[in-house]
């Protein structure tokens, strides 16, 4: 059975499934009772319209099979009586002729009657015929000869017979008329008490579905809510925890900094002062050993400055003893010293007391978007600005470079600078296009003053 | 001969050790203190009155830049050696505006120290030769990238001497009996220098004269 195709990370309860699949099953009950019913109720219909029309038409062949019998029957006795009221000797062959002729008439009536008789129909109708038989056998022995006037009333009286027993016969129809009416009547409130019955089935089946159904949408509903709530907490949680990260990223630094100029720059810083002290103190004659030292400071100075530059691209003691704007500045120049882009920095109204995350962030915001600049853009100028507000701080990092489309390009450095700004609350726009430079911006948002100052 | 009294404020003992050595070999100056840290340094210069603080810039707590500010606040006639890793020029015009007047690198401290020591003892400016090259560098690149202008060039004779002599630490007055002028001419002539350079203030004056090789 086709099952819709589900993510292979959402796993569906059983029960869940189950209760799926036995709305499902109700629906379709459902729908099945109530096509079943219709279908049932239509044939019942189109039977019964049937059946009527059988009892009306084999009424109405009856009863114009009675009537022509009727009128044949008159016909046959009129001519008879005139047959009879002219002279025995000459009887007219012509009103013979049509005695006959009216004789199979009633024959073929009578034969015609429709076949399926039942009992009573059928008994009525042989009395008929034996009185019309009788009633023949009478005109016949009449014929030709004076007819004696006790036969004549005797041939009225089956006369009245006869016409009576056809009377009795469309009675009879009539009445079968009506009981098959009756029986219509009948088979109506039944269909209808069965109509009745499955459609209240259907109701309350569907009333009970419905129920099921909206406790199912509901729940679902819930359930959602609680999804959604808890994948909101989930991504507050993976912010809160890149943060931390960005945090733990910079304490390390800091510390492996502060390591590097603390233990290895002041024991060589030291190193060199004892070499230089040794040098000084050395005789005048000893160049080989002189030199030797002179290498080995060289080498010392090296080192130093080495240490040093980890040391500052880790965390930039400027940052502590000068406060950012100078920060920014010394590293303007460093760019400028190392690299073929010359940074002019701007600053204006920028507090030398801000909280250490604030600085940090603008200073490696801004350290980001140089390397960018220098690393990819081939830019000859570039313009650091940073402007203190009451609302905020305004940092932009502009180059003259060749730019790139950042609909399309978003490295890792961008999503850096927008980690670290947006963990402060601020924003961060990258404006560029292919030819035109760059244009970093972005706007921190200052801390609230929490409590007094201290 | 008058000792010179010299206080030591680093945080690294292995780098006050060194340097009281150097100092120690000299016999005109005397060490009467270390301080480990900015607010000690403070503390012992109001407490000891040395003649000079010789005074690392990264410290923890109160930075020695801010420590030279408040000693020389409190206490004008105390004059400052900064010692630094930093050639740039953040730095020493910090250094400057906080009121030191001789700026080391430690890479060179131990050759510089008491030629540093000394200058300053007289009122005099000290840069460690290093800071003027990467200074003068600088200088020279911006210049060349952005198509500026050296202004020295538009300075006359009569005032790169001024310039000169307001570098190294001189009064209106002391320059004025040097040449032969007038307080107030000597006061129009630095005026026009600081207008003609863009400077501001003495510190940017002694900044400009370091990077341009005229004092070191």
């Amino acid at each position: 059975m086709p099952t819709a195709p589900e993510k292979s990370n959402v796993v569906v309860p059983d029960s869940e499934r189950r209760l799926r699949w036995v709305l499902l099953g109700t629906f379709a009950a459902l729908l099945v009772l109530i096509l079943v019913s219709g279908a049932a109720a239509t044939r019942t219909l189109r039977e019964m319209h049937r059946e009527e029309q059988d009892a009306r038409r084999a009424l109405s062949e009856r009863s114009q099979t009675l009537s022509k019998l009727y009128v044949s029957i008159e016909v046959y006795n009129e001519n008879i009586g005139r047959y009879l009221g002219q002279s025995p000797q000459k009887p007219d062959p012509e009103v013979r002729q049509q005695l006959d002729r009216l004789t199979s008439e009633i024959e073929s009536e009578l034969n015609g009657y429709p076949q399926q008789r039942q009992a009573e129909e059928a008994a009525l109708l042989r009395s008929i015929e034996d009185l019309y038989r009788r009633h023949l056998g009478l005109y016949e022995s009449a014929i030709g000869a004076p007819v004696p006037p006790e036969a004549r009333g005797e041939i009225l009286t089956m006369r009245a017979q006869l016409i009576d027993g056809s009377g009795q016969l469309n009675a009879w129809n009539g009445r079968q008329l009506r009981s098959s009416d009756e029986t219509l009547l009948a088979q109506f409130s039944r269909l209808q008490a069965s109509l009745t019955g499955s459609l209240s089935i259907a109701l309350g089946a569907g009333l009970l579905l419905v129920i099921a159904s909206m406790a199912y949408i509901l729940r679902l509903e819930r359930q959602t809510r609680n999804r959604y709530r808890e994948l909101a907490q989930s991504r507050s949680e993976l912010e809160q925890l890149s943060s931390r990260l960005v945090d733990a990223q910079e304490e390390e630094r800091r510390s492996i900094s502060r390591e590097l100029h603390d233990e290895v720059g002041q024991s060589l810083g030291a190193l060199l002062v004892d070499l230089g002290r040794l040098a000084s103190n050395l005789p005048a004659d000893s160049s080989e050993i002189r030199e030797r030292l002179d290498r080995m400071k060289s080498l010392t100075e090296r080192t130093v400055g080495t240490v040093r530059d980890i040391a500052l691209l880790l965390r930039p003691s400027m940052l502590d003893d000068l406060g950012l704007v100078a920060a920014l500045e010394w590293q303007g120049r460093e760019v400028s010293r190392r690299s073929e882009m010359e940074v002019a920095v701007e600053s204006a109204n920028v507090s030398d007391d801000l909280p250490d995350e604030y600085k940090i962030c603008v200073y490696r915001l801004v350290q980001e978007a140089l390397n960018n600049a220098v690393r990819h853009s081939k830019a000859r100028n570039a313009k650091v600005r940073v402007s203190g507000g009451a609302a905020g701080i305004e940092i932009e990092v502009s180059d003259d470079g060749r730019g790139f489309d950042p609909q399309r390009t978003r490295g890792l450095g961008i999503l850096g600078m927008e980690e670290r700004v947006k963990r402060l609350g601020g924003s961060l726009t990258v404006q560029s296009t292919p030819g035109q430079g760059t244009v970093v911006k972005a706007e921190l948002p200052l801390p609230v003053p929490a409590g007094s100052p201290a | 001969m008058k000792q010179l009294r010299v206080l030591l404020a680093d945080d690294h003992t292995l780098i006050r050790a060194g340097l009281r050595l150097v100092i120690d070999r000299e016999p005109e100056f005397t060490v009467v203190g270390e301080a480990s840290d900015g607010r000690q340094a403070v503390a012992l210069a109001q407490s000891l009155a040395p003649d000079i603080v010789v005074m690392d810039v990264g410290m923890p707590g109160l930075n020695g830049i801010e420590a030279c500010r408040q000693i020389r606040e409190s206490m004008p006639e105390v004059r400052v050696v900064m010692l630094s890793m930093h050639s740039d020029e953040g730095y020493v015009l910090r250094a400057l505006k906080a009121g030191a007047r001789a700026y080391l690198l430690k890479d060179s401290a131990e050759a510089d120290l008491a030629r540093a020591i000394r200058a300053a003892s007289e009122g005099k400016s000290f840069f460690s030769p290093a800071v003027g090259k990467v200074l003068l560098e600088d200088y020279m690149r911006t210049l060349e990238r952005t198509g500026g202008e050296d202004s020295y060039e538009l300075l006359s004779p009569r005032e790169r001497e001024i310039l000169q002599l307001v570098a190294e630490g001189k009064s209106s007055k002391e320059i004025a009996n040097l040449l032969n002028l007038s307080v107030h001419t000597v006061e129009t002539h630095r005026a026009r220098v600081m207008q003609k350079l863009n400077l501001r203030g003495i510190p940017e004056l002694i900044l400009y004269a370091v990077r341009k090789g005229i004092i070191s």
